[in-house]
């Protein structure tokens, strides 16, 4: 008896076992893939502020808020003041924007949630691509089109490496492109 | 049945039956019945367990909102000229001594993270020491004073300044005096604020002292030739320099001027020029590391030669005529004690035959009858010309007699003073034991110290003000002719600080208003505009004038100087010297790197390998090797020495090259209070400090030593990293670590270091580098081991303080060092110094071991570290032959002192372009790689090819003597691709092919013979 249960045991029971967790956790692993690298997060903002009212409907440049992308690494989310270049004086009895005027007038910044994120070890710098006409739809998906900002690409160094080594078939728009470096302490230092 | 006195219950009292059989038993019944398992439930404790920590994580995973990624937080309004993720630059003034250096603070966010030389002041020309370039950690010490105390109670500023005012007011009406005791004073500002003060209480007296100064210098210079204002000398135009005990290239006037211009003369590469130094010394200095010929010569001998050197050249004929009295005074001297010395021969006839294009020196530390002797040889060699009048040293407000102290003394004790203020002065720790200043405090009603860290003398004020760091603060100074600086603050100040400058004026303008920072600035713009604007009448309004020169960092302005005329007083002066003798001779130094004693609590200065020695975090006594053993002492015995009654106990440290008899001492050490990591830090020589010194003070005749019981630990950087060469001697230039030259041997064949070179060749085909490919280039004839460039890399480098326990077990972190060779005899010893850092080899031996390939070759020639792939194994730095790697035994700033510089405060210190490395990972030198990307980014930008030029490493930009290169070697234009070439470049261990891509240029030794002696 005692040899039967053994048999039982390592014939069915525990190849049965693995197979079920280690499938599980493949399928899981592909599932969740995507929802682990951050797609699709569309967190609420303390401002209801809207990319497609701004950048699509008004076309304005993204540089026009974003003012240090093409000189710095970060491409900068706009300080209070920005908005109120224009918002003194436009839409100032909207709901939003007496929100947005009570932050300027009591000198408070705005927590915006954080949308994209590369980790600290990776020094991206978006002045160099900008400056190497890589468009920002490129990596932020078409913002322009979107009420309330959420992630479309994955930042994973995989999703790095992927341009810089097939920058042709990634960056269709741009005539002439070189492969990106490869090399550990273009990103990392 | 008997009846029971006690019972428990009525079935007990009658009796029953059913309970006896009941208490027959131990237990009731049932109790020890078996469970029935079948009855019990399935879920067995253990797999209870299981499922609620399940249900729990589940739980926890589910409540967390793990997709959040922070938040990002921008400006309200940000400030103009400030882009996100770009640093910005400042000119100002660096505090930290009384050269008032030019410094260009680098910022990020708003937040200074490195400070340098501001490239344009027309002194230091962009460079500064290595204290300046570690005060950025003062700024963010957790310990710093971050508000006011009275009597150790927190208190606050309205509080401070009424009672003050309440106590100088009534110092005032008593007729008591207001000491005010203040450091050197360079700043205008400050005296017209000293002023005010003194108008508005007018028993206020100033006294101004400092240690360690230039004042034997500067009395000497105004008995010779009557002005007060001392040169600073030309050391580029110099053929041939002596220095007696004078350490002008290590700690002594402004050294960082000093060495820029001494290597200009050393530039053999380039131009071909090759100064010849001599130092004549005592102990072993960074001046004397650099000697062509060095002469062991002990401090009372040192006039004796000195006078000696002046009658030999005085009859070799002479500039001036002396009068005749002198001259058979003269004949004392002899040189009778020289007489078999060839390099004092050959010293004379160099002298001679480079009349007007030679110099002589004197240490700092030395009597003035030293200096006179100095100037007056100077002027018989007709070196006058050497004397840079143009930016001579300003004596702005002469330091106070060591008489004016005593009486200050004598009158704090008779109780007639009323209020004493310290102004960021430590007289507690710095007067000699005998002034008695601590009984004198105890006299005082009212004592008020403004110091931004605490001290010795702060822990005896009744007042405690904190002060705001140089970062923070306003100023101005007037240091050298010519030269009007000016100070701004970079950051707001971060605690509730003030700086001294605008305590005072509040003080003697009243309290009103509320305290205002910008008061200080406008009345500084006042004294610019009387002083300055007025004097020089520029065509532009003083608005854009003040701004300018507030870009600027300074104001160039010619000055009217006399030219000096030599006085014969100078000579009477010479004739009444005593010579004193004695059997051991203590000289007293500053230390290189904390100064007086004021950067005692910065962990990297305090962690940077002495220039010399190397030992970290300690003094020690240095004695000679045969002292050594004729006291039968050996390295880290203890040593007692005593004078004067009094005695300390500190280990011994045998140093190659120092005079016999002769006893050394660096004063800066043994902080009794300063915060965590310089309390207890080293021995405190000042105690032997007497105000009957009838020599200089630093220089003692005539102290004892004797061997003390017990064994001290020294811990030293030199010996875990360096091939030790005890056992085969002359190793580093055998192996050809190091290789030397002279300068008969260069000027014969220029291409002698290469003569017997094996061919070397390699099993794999070579890598191309076609496009930018990094090198470095150090010209050992220039580098001074100074250590500037160490500092330096940590700072940018966020490398962390290890503590001196680690550094005894050799982990320390610093990615660059300075390996210090000596060869020849322990008596007299040749030194060579040399920066070692990653050596980015094309076939790095590092690279092929590591088992996860965390360490890789960059395409343009970059040894790259990668600190997410290293698991630790530590093959690469068991497999590097120059030992550069260094390894994160813990979490440093979690494992240094309690973790002392982990808090919130000090981390913003960190530069933010390289990563903060916690433990378990290897790291080392990365070429700067952040400032590499900045350029390359910029080029990008502006859409141009990147070549690699303009690119200056951290250790590059402040190497004092620029033996540092740096570039593209691919870039034929560049001066690294030139270097590379050198007939003088060689690799470090060549033989091994490894194919380093740095190049030494040899030290070629200015000496009269072909070999090296």
């Amino acid at each position: 008896m005692e040899k039967k249960y053994l048999d039982y045991l390592f014939k069915i029971r525990l190849p049965l076992t693995l197979f079920v967790i280690i499938s599980t956790f493949i399928v899981t692993y592909y599932i969740s893939r995507p929802e682990r690298d951050g797609l699709g997060y569309e967190p609420s903002q303390p401002i209801n502020f809207s990319h497609k009212l701004h950048a699509g409907d008004m076309a304005i440049d993204c540089q026009y808020c974003h003012l240090s992308v093409e000189k710095s690494r970060y491409a900068s989310i706009p300080s209070v003041n920005i908005c109120m270049n224009c918002h003194t004086y436009a839409r100032k009895d909207r709901p939003e924007i007496i929100k947005l005027t009570k932050y300027y007038e009591e000198n408070k910044p705005i927590t915006w949630k954080r949308i994209h994120k590369v980790p600290d070890y990776a020094y991206f710098n978006h002045s160099v691509h900008v400056n190497k006409g890589i468009k920002c739809e490129t990596c932020h998906g078409d913002v322009a089109q979107m009420e309330k900002i959420s992630q479309v690409r994955q930042f994973t160094m995989a999703a790095c490496l992927d341009c810089h080594r097939n920058p042709h078939k990634n960056l269709p728009y741009l005539k002439v492109v070189n492969n990106g470096p490869e090399n550990c302490y273009a990103c990392h230092r | 049945m008997d009846k029971k006195d006690f019972w428990k219950s009525l079935k007990d009292y009658n009796g029953s039956d059913d309970l006896r059989k009941i208490k027959e038993n131990e237990f009731m019944e049932g109790v020890t019945d078996d469970f029935e398992l079948g009855k019990l439930t399935k879920l067995s404790r253990r797999k209870f367990l299981a499922l609620a920590s399940v249900t729990a994580a589940i739980g926890a995973t589910a409540c967390t909102d793990y997709r959040d990624k922070g938040e990002i937080v921008p400006y309200n309004k940000k400030p103009e000229h400030l882009l996100i993720g770009k640093a910005n630059y400042y000119a100002s003034s660096c505090t930290g001594c009384s050269n008032a250096c030019g410094l260009l603070i680098k910022t990020r966010e708003g937040r200074p993270i490195k400070v340098d030389g501001n490239p344009e002041h027309p002194i230091t020309r962009g460079k500064i020491c290595a204290k300046g370039q570690a005060s950025i950690y003062n700024l963010y010490d957790p310990e710093r004073l971050q508000y006011p105390i009275i009597k150790g109670r927190r208190s606050d500023w309205n509080r401070v300044d009424s009672e003050i005012i309440e106590s100088l007011k009534k110092a005032t009406e008593e007729n008591k005096e207001i000491a005010l005791f203040a450091g050197s004073v360079k700043s205008p500002s400050a005296l017209r604020v000293i002023e005010n003060f003194k108008n508005k209480y007018p028993t206020a007296k100033i006294y101004s002292y400092q240690l360690f100064n230039e004042s034997a210098r500067q009395k000497a210079w105004e008995i010779t030739y009557g002005t007060n204002d001392y040169p600073a000398i030309l050391w580029e135009k110099a053929d041939v320099i002596l220095s007696i005990e004078g350490d002008f290239l290590g700690n002594e006037g402004n050294y960082i001027e000093n060495t820029r211009k001494f290597s200009q003369g050393r530039n053999i590469v380039n131009s071909g020029n090759l100064n010849r130094l001599y130092v004549a010394e005592s102990r072993m200095s960074v001046t004397g590391m650099m000697a062509d010929y060095r002469l062991r010569l002990s401090p009372t001998k040192q006039f004796k030669f000195l006078m000696g050197l002046v009658n030999n050249l005085y009859k070799k004929g002479s500039k001036i005529k002396l009068p005749s009295y002198f001259e058979s005074y003269l004949n004392k001297f002899d040189l009778a004690e020289f007489k078999n010395n060839e390099k004092v021969k050959l010293l004379i006839d160099d002298l001679h035959y480079n009349r007007g294009k030679s110099i002589i020196y004197a240490g700092s530390n030395l009597p003035i009858e030293i200096h006179l002797a100095v100037n007056l040889l100077n002027e018989i060699l007709d070196n006058t010309g050497l004397y840079d009048s143009k930016y001579s040293f300003v004596n702005l407000l002469p330091l106070s007699e060591m008489n004016d102290i005593r009486d200050l003394c004598d009158k704090m004790k008779a109780g007639n003073v009323g209020v004493v203020i310290h102004l960021d002065t430590n007289p507690v720790f710095h007067l000699p034991s005998d002034y008695d200043y601590v009984e004198a405090l105890k006299a005082v009603p009212t004592v008020i110290t403004i110091s931004s860290t605490k001290s010795e003398t702060a822990d005896l004020s009744d007042y405690l003000l904190p002060e705001s760091t140089q970062f923070e603060s306003w100023g101005d100074y007037y240091a050298r002719k010519g030269v009007y600086g000016l100070q701004q603050p970079v950051i707001a100040p971060i605690f509730d600080t003030r700086q001294k400058e605008a305590i005072l004026l509040r003080w003697s303008e009243g309290i009103n208003d509320k305290f205002d920072e910008g008061r200080y600035r406008d009345f500084i713009a006042e004294t610019c505009r009387e002083q300055i604007y007025n004097k020089i009448k520029p065509a532009s309004d003083f608005k854009a004038f003040w701004y300018a020169a507030l870009h600027d960092g300074f104001i160039e302005f010619n000055e009217n100087v006399d030219k000096p005329v030599f006085n014969t007083r100078a000579l009477d002066e010479l004739t009444k010297v005593k010579i004193l003798e004695g059997d051991y001779t203590l000289i007293i130094t500053e230390s290189y790197f904390l100064g007086d004693g004021r950067y005692a609590n910065n962990g990297w200065l305090q962690e940077l390998p002495h220039p010399v020695t190397k030992v970290t975090w300690d003094n020690y006594l240095s004695i000679s090797p045969a002292t050594a053993k004729k006291m039968n002492l050996d390295m880290n015995d203890m040593a007692e020495v005593s004078y004067n009654g009094i005695s300390l106990k500190l280990p011994i440290f045998v140093q190659p090259g120092m005079s016999d008899d002769t006893l050394h001492i660096e004063a800066g050490y043994g902080r009794k209070s300063v915060g965590v990591v310089g309390e207890g830090v080293g021995f405190n020589p000042l105690v032997f400090l007497t105000k009957n010194s009838n020599n200089s003070p630093f220089v003692l005749i005539g102290v004892d030593i004797k061997k003390a019981e017990g064994k001290y630990t020294l811990s030293s950087t030199q010996e875990h990293h360096s091939l030790d060469d005890t056992f085969v001697k002359d190793f580093h230039r055998i192996r050809k670590i190091i290789q030397e030259g002279t300068l008969p041997q260069y000027r014969k064949n220029h291409h002698f270091l290469h003569e017997d070179k094996d061919e070397l060749f390699s099993i794999t085909d070579e890598h191309k580098y076609d496009g930018v490919k990094w090198a470095m280039a150090i010209d050992l004839n220039k580098c001074t081991g100074c250590n500037v460039c160490v500092v330096s890399c940590s700072v940018e480098n966020n490398v962390p303080v290890v503590g001196k326990d680690q550094v005894a077990k050799g982990r320390e972190m610093q990615w660059i060092r300075i390996d210090r060779y000596y060869s020849g005899t322990p008596d007299e010893p040749i030194v060579s110094n040399q920066p070692m850092l990653c050596q980015h080899c094309d076939n790095a031996p590092c690279e092929n071991v590591c088992p996860v390939n965390a360490t890789n070759h960059s395409p343009d020639g970059l040894n790259q570290m990668v600190y997410n792939r290293c698991v630790g194994t530590r093959y690469c730095s068991n497999n590097c032959p120059y030992k550069v790697r260094r390894f994160n035994f813990y979490n440093y700033r979690d494992h240094f002192a309690d973790a002392y510089y982990e808090n919130e405060l000090t981390f913003l210190v960190n530069n933010p372009e390289v990563t903060v490395r916690s433990r378990g990972v290897m790291e080392k030198c990365t070429f700067c790689i952040q400032r590499i990307m900045e350029a390359r980014s910029e080029a990008i930008a502006r859409g141009e090819e990147f070549k690699g030029a303009g690119i200056q490493t951290a250790c590059q930009q402040a190497c004092p003597s620029q033996a540092i290169v740096f570039g593209n070697v691919n870039d034929t234009d560049s001066e690294i691709a030139k270097l590379r070439k050198h007939d003088l470049a060689y690799h470090v261990l060549e033989v091994l092919n490894v194919k380093p891509n740095i190049s030494y240029l040899a030290k070629i030794r200015n000496i009269h013979t072909e070999e090296i002696q």
